[in-house]
Parts: structure tokens; C-alpha cells; sequence
């Protein structure tokens, strides 16, 4: 027995999550490193420029997603926002430059009421947020589609400055995108908010007893993650000129993939925005590789389906055999 | 009947069995007894084909056997009770037991009748009256423990090993499950019976073997064996002072004031009009037979449960809807009996778990301030001997004693008034719980009024300066100072339930 034998010396090693997070840089590395040996054009500097720019959309809406799953939850209602919000952007501002503001502003505030009614939802229903939000999702499309049918409005001249002006050769949004993760990350560290975020995904009955406001951090999640799907939805049009009623049907599914690529655990609890982010680029390499080897679509799909899996097993705790 | 000789099993980083022999006889209850740790669940896996020893060899019925799988051990009639049951809840008490082997018809269909009187007739052998045709999750823990061990007796077992049985059950459960296991040994089986618990070896046992890091320290016959003799062999030393002593009562605390007071306390019907009230610088314990409301009760008084009526009024201050939060608050602490589910933030380190409960002493602004948290870390584990890594230690990662120490850690900053502690030594070994027990007296000695639930009746009596009995969802009783002994503690705890 060693009961009193003092503590060891601290040594270093790095924790768990930090060598997820390097795998997911390797990987990233790896495609890289394929891509410039298949194609010389792959490795250029122009390309990865383009990458860059191209990851914005999915990241924006992972960051939100990452902190419903963080709690524990997950909100499938991501892509019927980001519909609605966007065919309602360009629908509302319809090519009059002095609505770009006050729609915005309108647009973001809407995305933060639908969380927080999802977040409500999932407090006071007590129904799996799965299912809470996956009405929302059903509800907030059939809305879109009462707005209209197809791509609605249009923006004034200078709109797409907002999805495609460059600084050096960066793209703003992206790199607005990145200053917001570092933001999330930061307070995720560093305020008893964020502290309380992973301890309800962790033992939400702990959290409960520890009489941390569990469904004010709920609320708050969601609220965020709306929030995050208005940028999302803003962005969208910005990139494509007009919203319409199914922009965001992709995002479903696709806002979780870079999440769990990037080591947060589906149940809650542990993980973290910084590995979302390199999930997303991750994504957007691959996508862009793929491109640039002329595969299909559908081939597209299958390869990132396998190297999700690939992925994810690589660094999943797997139940030990004790 | 079963015969381990010369078994070691090697983890990376640790002996865990070295050496390891034993016999167990037909109709014979033998003991394994070993702090947590010792290598007795390693042992039991080894037995059970869950795990394959690196050396030695296995014999059952004279023949050397060798597992590919546990399985194959089964089949041979080698059945293990582990302390989580592996049962279906949504499903009946029938087919849980012919779970995977249900009795088919003639054309293959699942046979439901037969089932269910097989099932019947297994549990008379037992002499439990159950239906077999209800759901396993409307039964009681020890009702669950039997459709276990109904399981098990299906495949008529040679060995039946019962891993810790006497962990989720108490008081005439614990008589009742004793009787049907000595009934299976006068039928010839062979048991092995593992606890920590020394009452239960005296009572129950033919035979006891020792080990201790993962090595026999001796096997001896229960009736040559003296309590002082089992626990020096199980410790390698003399742990007559388990308990510390309990102050003498100087006059001014002789009549402590009281810090907490809880009255007319209902809820729904596990818990009915209970109060009770705790006194600064003293250990207030809280007996009782398993499901008689005691946790629920302690629950409410923190605020974890909504109460249906009643108040708390502490230090003068009368809440009648409690909170966690409210709680804190006030300086109530509660270490749960539920370390995993209610108590710590598993996937977080040592440090966020210790200062979970009083973040804001942590803060500088509107930021946590690592620094701070790390200094109250390492003041925590320094102050409560948690033995780990670093504040960044994972906490998943530590053994029950600790964890427990680590949540009383976290509590101790915070709790200035009441320390509620549930089941505060349940699967912790040894030399964890004395310290537990120090603690306990230390933070005592400040001042602090302390609530113990246990369901150990050395514990309450050896800690408690006075003592609640509850039964049924009342209290039943209350005991103080001499009056506090195990036969008191358990006519309250029985009296009505043997009655009705």
C-alpha cells in the first residue's frame, strides 16, 4: 500500500487531448504530403490560400456545434437555420445596400432566439436534444420554404467583400473565423462558464450537485450555436450572392464531422474547439485534394466517410481490458 | 473440486499475481480476502477465463484446464457474480436468466412457458419467491442479485464466484443472501466468497485465503483464525486503531450548538416527515438498512431532491426549497456515495475537480487564474494526501480511496458549516479509509457539524458521537454516546420491517 508516499514528480507528458490534436495536424501533413506527390499543382502556395478561404463556412458552424456537444447534446437543427437565416438575409436586404446592417443585425438576433428556444427546449421538455432539435430543424425549413421556394433577393454591389476580400493574400473571413475560435477557446479555459460547459457533459448529475447553473449553460450553448449559424448563413450569401431555402441542408450532418475528427467525445464532456478547427481544415484539404484528382463526387463522399473512420478510431479511448 | 497452482499474471508496470496458489473444495464457502488492489478481482478474471495467467496452471475436478475465453469457463461451470450485475432491465426475470439459452419448442420458436416455470423452479431452489415474469427493473438490488445468481445456477456451476455480494445490500438482505449461498454449498458446490468486510468471513466461511499484492500471505480455516489475526495478515499490520479515538466532551461541548436543523422532511414515499438535527464539532451518523431513505433524506437537506414539505434551517436561516447551489451557499458540503455519476467530473484533472465547488475563489476578474487553482490544488492533495501525479492528474485514472479523498478535498473548501458525507468508505481499501476517518475528526474538531450515512455498522458506531436510525423513509430512532451499539443500531434499523 502507498498511501503516503508522496506524489510523484510532475514529468511531462503531453495530455491526451494535445496528442489527438497532433494527430489530426499529422493527418493533415499526410494529405499534403500525397497531394503534392499526385499533383504538382496541389502544393502551392495560391492553393492553400484557397483551402484556407474555403474552410470558413464549415468552420463557423462547427465552432457552435462543438459546444453542444461538449454539454452533451447536439443540434441537428444546423442546417434548417442556416437555410432560413440565409434565404431571409438576401430575401429582406433584396439589393437595397442601407438594409445590409439592421438585416444582419436582425438575421444574428433571430439565430440567437432559435437556440435559445432550442436550449429551452432541451431544459424544460427533458426529451433528448437530438429529438428537440430535429423538430426545430423540420420546423425552421418548412418556414424557409413559406419564405420561398428557391433562391430569394438578391445583395447590393460589395456584399461578397464580406466572403471575399483578402488582406496579404488571406482571406478575411477565414481569418475572422480563427480570431473567434482563439476567442471560444480562451473563455472555454479560462472562465468558470467554460468550466461549467464541460462539467455537464462530463456528469451532469455532478454538476447539478456541485450547484453549477446547468441549464443556463445549456441555454447558453445553443443560443451560441444559433448565433454561429446566422455567421454561417451571412457568410453564405456574401459567397453566393443570394440565400436560398436549402443552403444549409448540408450542414446537418457535415457540422459534426469536423467535431469528432478533431477529438471532442459525441457523449460530452472532453474535447475542444482548437481540434474542430483543425478537423475543419482537415476537411477542406481533403475535399480540395480530391478535387485536384478529378474524383467524383460520389467517390468524394465514400473516401471521406473512410477517412472519418480511419480517423477517429485512431484516437478513440477505447474501453480497456482491465 | 478447483485447484490454482503457482499462477502469476503480469500487467505492464505491475506483478499483479505472483505466484498465486489455492484449493477450494466442493461444498466448501472459501474466502479471498485482500485489500483493494491485492489482486483479487485479477485472480478471479484469471479463474474465469477472462484472462490468461502468464504462468501456472488451473485444475478443475483433477484435470488441468486451460481457458481460450470465459466462455469456455462457463461451460466447464465456472460462474462468476460480479459486483455490476449484467442483467437487462427492460426485460423479465425469466428471460434474463435464460438470457442467450432460452428453452425452445419443437419448431425452434422460443419456448416462453417453459422459461418461465424453469425460471421458477431455479429460484424456489433458492427459496426466493419472485416472479419470473416481472421486469428486472420494479425489483430491488438484492432481488436483482438473485435472478444473478438464478443465472448462474442454470448451467449447474461447480465453482460459483461472488465478487464483493454484500456491497449493495444490507441488513436481513445480507442474512437471507448468506442462507441461500450456504444452501448452495450443502449441494456441493464449490464458493469463493470475496469481501473485505471480516464480519461476513466469520460468519459465512469454512475456509480463507489471503492475499495481499498479488501474493498469499496464508490459507487458513476460518475457525482457527482470530479477527486481530485476519486483519494483521491482511494489512502486515496492526490495525486495532482503525477508528480514531472519539474526544472526551469537554462541558462547553457538551452542548454544541446546533447548525442544522431539518424538519418534517417529505418525500414522495421514501422519505416521510424525517428531521434531524446536527451539532457543531460533532459526527452525526445516519444508520439504517439500504433503500430506508437515508441518502434521499441527505439528498433533500443539500437540495439535490426537491422536497415535497418540510424546511432546513441553518444557522438560523429556514429554506424550505433547497438548492445545490442555495447549499453551497451556506457552506453545506456532500460528498456523494456516487463518486462516478454524481460526485467528480471524471474527464477533468485533479485541480477542476477540487476546485469545482468554489470556482470563485479561483478567479481573479472575470478569469480563472491557473495559478491560484494550481496552488489550492497541491494544498489539496498535499492536506489530504491525494496520491497522484500533479494537479493535472486525470482523475479517472485513481483509485476509489482517492477519488474519495480528492472529493472530500473539494468539499472541505467549501462545506464552513456542514459536511455531509454518503457512504464515505465504500470501496476504498484499508489504509484510505483511516485517513478517511482522520479527516473526519480533523474537520470535526473545526467545527464542522458532519452528517455519515453508512451502512457499516463498525463505522457508525466507531465514528458517530450519535446516531439516527431510519426505517422506511422515517426516522426511526436516535442514539447517542453509549447507547450507540450494533444491537441497538439494528432493532431500530428492523424492528417494524420484521414485523410486517
Amino acid at each position: 500500500m502507498s498511501i503516503s508516499s508522496p506524489a510523484k514528480s510532475p514529468t511531462f507528458r503531453p495530455s491526451p487531448h494535445v496528442i489527438r490534436l497532433g494527430l489530426v495536424v499529422l493527418f493533415i501533413a499526410v494529405l499534403i504530403v500525397i497531394g503534392s506527390v499526385l499533383t504538382d499543382r496541389f502544393a502551392r502556395s495560391t492553393n492553400f490560400l484557397n483551402i484556407y478561404e474555403q474552410s470558413t463556412d464549415l468552420a463557423l458552424v462547427s465552432l457552435g456545434q462543438t459546444l453542444t456537444i461538449l454539454t452533451g447534446g447536439i443540434d441537428l437543427s444546423v442546417g434548417s437555420q442556416i437555410s432560413l437565416l440565409s434565404v431571409l438575409t438576401s430575401g429582406l436586404i433584396n439589393g437595397d445596400g442601407s438594409l445590409v446592417l439592421p438585416v444582419c443585425a436582425g438575421v444574428i438576433a433571430l439565430g440567437v432566439l432559435i437556440g435559445v428556444v432550442n436550449g429551452l427546449g432541451v431544459v424544460f421538455l427533458r426529451i433528448h436534444p437530438l429529438i428537440v432539435t430535429l423538430g426545430m430543424g423540420a420546423v425552421l425549413q418548412g418556414v424557409a420554404l413559406l419564405y420561398a421556394l428557391g433562391p430569394a433577393g438578391s445583395t447590393p454591389d460589395g456584399f461578397d467583400a464580406l466572403a471575399y476580400s483578402r488582406v496579404g493574400g488571406l482571406s478575411v473571413s477565414a481569418t475572422i473565423t480563427v480570431l473567434l475560435y482563439l476567442l471560444v477557446a480562451f473563455l472555454m479555459r479560462r472562465t468558470a462558464t467554460g468550466r461549467a460547459i464541460y462539467a455537464t457533459g462530463d456528469e451532469p448529475a455532478a454538476a447539478v450537485l456541485l450547484g453549477l447553473p446547468v441549464r443556463r449553460v445549456t441555454v447558453l450553448v445553443y443560443a451560441l450555436c444559433g448565433f454561429f449559424c446566422a455567421l454561417t448563413a451571412i457568410y453564405l450569401v456574401s459567397r453566393f450572392g443570394t440565400g436560398q431555402p436549402y443552403a444549409g441542408t448540408y450542414y446537418t450532418l457535415e457540422s459534426v464531422t469536423p467535431v469528432v475528427v478533431g477529438g471532442t467525445m459525441l457523449s460530452g464532456g472532453r474535447g475542444g474547439v482548437i481540434g474542430t478547427l483543425l478537423g475543419a481544415y482537415l476537411l477542406s484539404v481533403l475535399n480540395n485534394l480530391l478535387n485536384f484528382m478529378h474524383v467524383s463526387t460520389q467517390i468524394q463522399l465514400i473516401a471521406q466517410g473512410l477517412i472519418i473512420m480511419v480517423a477517429v478510431s485512431a484516437y478513440v479511448e477505447r474501453k480497456k481490458v482491465a | 473440486m478447483l485447484s490454482v497452482s503457482g499462477i502469476s499474471k503480469y500487467f505492464p508496470g505491475v506483478q499483479a499475481l505472483s505466484d498465486i496458489s489455492l484449493d477450494v473444495a466442493a461444498g466448501e464457502i472459501h474466502a479471498l480476502v485482500g485489500e483493494n488492489g491485492a489482486g483479487k478481482s485479477t485472480l478471479t478474471k484469471v479463474i474465469a477465463g477472462v484472462q490468461p495467467p502468464d504462468e501456472g496452471e488451473l485444475r478443475l475436478d483433477g484435470r488441468v484446464v486451460k481457458w481460450h475465453g470465459p466462455a469456455e469457463a462457463k461451460a466447464a461451470g465456472i460462474h462468476v457474480i460480479y459486483q455490476e450485475f449484467v442483467l437487462f432491465p427492460h426485460l423479465t426475470v425469466a428471460e434474463n436468466i435464460f438470457v442467450g439459452q432460452a428453452p425452445r419448442t419443437r419448431l425452434g420458436l422460443l419456448d416462453r412457458k417453459g422459461a418461465v416455470t424453469a425460471a421458477r423452479e431455479v429460484l424456489a431452489r433458492l427459496g426466493v419467491a419472485l416472479d419470473p415474469q416481472r421486469l428486472v427493473e420494479s425489483l430491488t438490488v438484492a432481488d436483482q442479485q438473485m435472478v444473478e445468481i438464478a443465472k448462474a445456477l442454470i448451467h449447474r456451476p461447480k465453482v460459483l464466484i461472488l465478487d464483493e455480494p454484500t456491497a449493495v445490500i444490507a441488513g436481513q438482505e445480507v442474512v437471507l443472501l448468506f442462507e441461500r449461498i450456504r444452501r448452495l454449498r450443502d449441494e456441493g458446490v464449490a464458493v469463493i466468497y470475496i469481501s473485505h468486510r471480516l464480519e461476513e468471513i466469520f460468519q459465512l466461511c469454512d475456509q480463507l485465503t489471503v492475499i495481499k499484492d498479488g501474493r498469499v500471505v496464508g490459507s487458513r480455516k476460518v475457525s482457527e483464525v482470530s479477527r486481530a489475526d485476519l486483519i494483521t495478515m491482511m494489512v502486515g499490520r496492526d490495525l486495532s486503531h482503525l477508528f480514531p479515538p472519539k474526544p472526551a466532551l469537554t462541558a462547553a461541548q457538551q452542548e454544541p450548538a446546533v447548525v442544522l436543523i431539518a424538519e418534517g422532511i417529505d418525500l414522495g414515499r421514501r422519505v416521510r416527515g424525517a428531521g434531524l438535527s446536527l451539532r457543531a464539532g460533532t459526527i452525526t451518523g445516519l444508520a439504517g438498512l439500504v433503500g430506508a431513505g437515508r441518502s434521499e433524506l441527505a439528498m433533500a437537506i443539500f437540495g439535490g431532491l426537491p422536497m415535497d414539505s418540510g424546511s432546513v434551517t441553518c444557522d438560523g436561516k429556514t429554506i424550505r426549497h433547497m438548492t445545490p447551489a442555495m447549499a453551497i451557499s451556506l457552506g453545506i458540503g456532500f460528498v456523494t456515495e456516487d463518486r462516478k455519476g454524481q460526485g467528480l467530473a471524471m474527464l477533468l484533472d485533479v485541480a477542476a475537480n477540487i476546485t469545482a465547488a468554489s470556482l470563485g475563489t479561483v478567479q481573479s476578474g472575470p478569469f480563472l487564474d491557473r495559478g491560484k487553482e494550481q496552488e489550492v490544488a497541491e494544498s489539496g492533495i498535499a492536506n489530504y494526501r491525494v496520491v497522484c501525479r500533479g494537479p493535472s492528474n486525470p482523475v479517472a485514472t485513481m483509485s476509489g480511496g482517492n477519488q474519495q479523498k480528492l472529493l472530500i478535498a473539494r468539499w472541505a473548501r467549501t462545506c464552513r458549516r456542514v459536511l455531509i458525507l454518503d457512504e464515505p468508505t465504500r470501496g476504498v481499501d484499508v489504509g484510505a479509509r483511516t485517513e478517511i476517518y482522520r479527516i473526519m475528526r480533523d474537520l470535526a474538531a473545526q467545527g464542522i457539524a458532519i452528517l455519515m450515512i453508512s451502512s457499516e455498522l463498525p463505522e457508525v458506531i466507531g465514528m458517530s458521537d450519535s446516531v439516527y436510525v431510519m426505517r422506511e423513509g422515517v426516522i426511526a430512532g436516535f442514539l447517542e454516546g453509549d447507547a450507540i451499539t450494533e444491537e441497538a443500531v439494528m432493532e431500530l434499523a428492523t424492528h417494524h420491517a420484521q414485523a410486517a
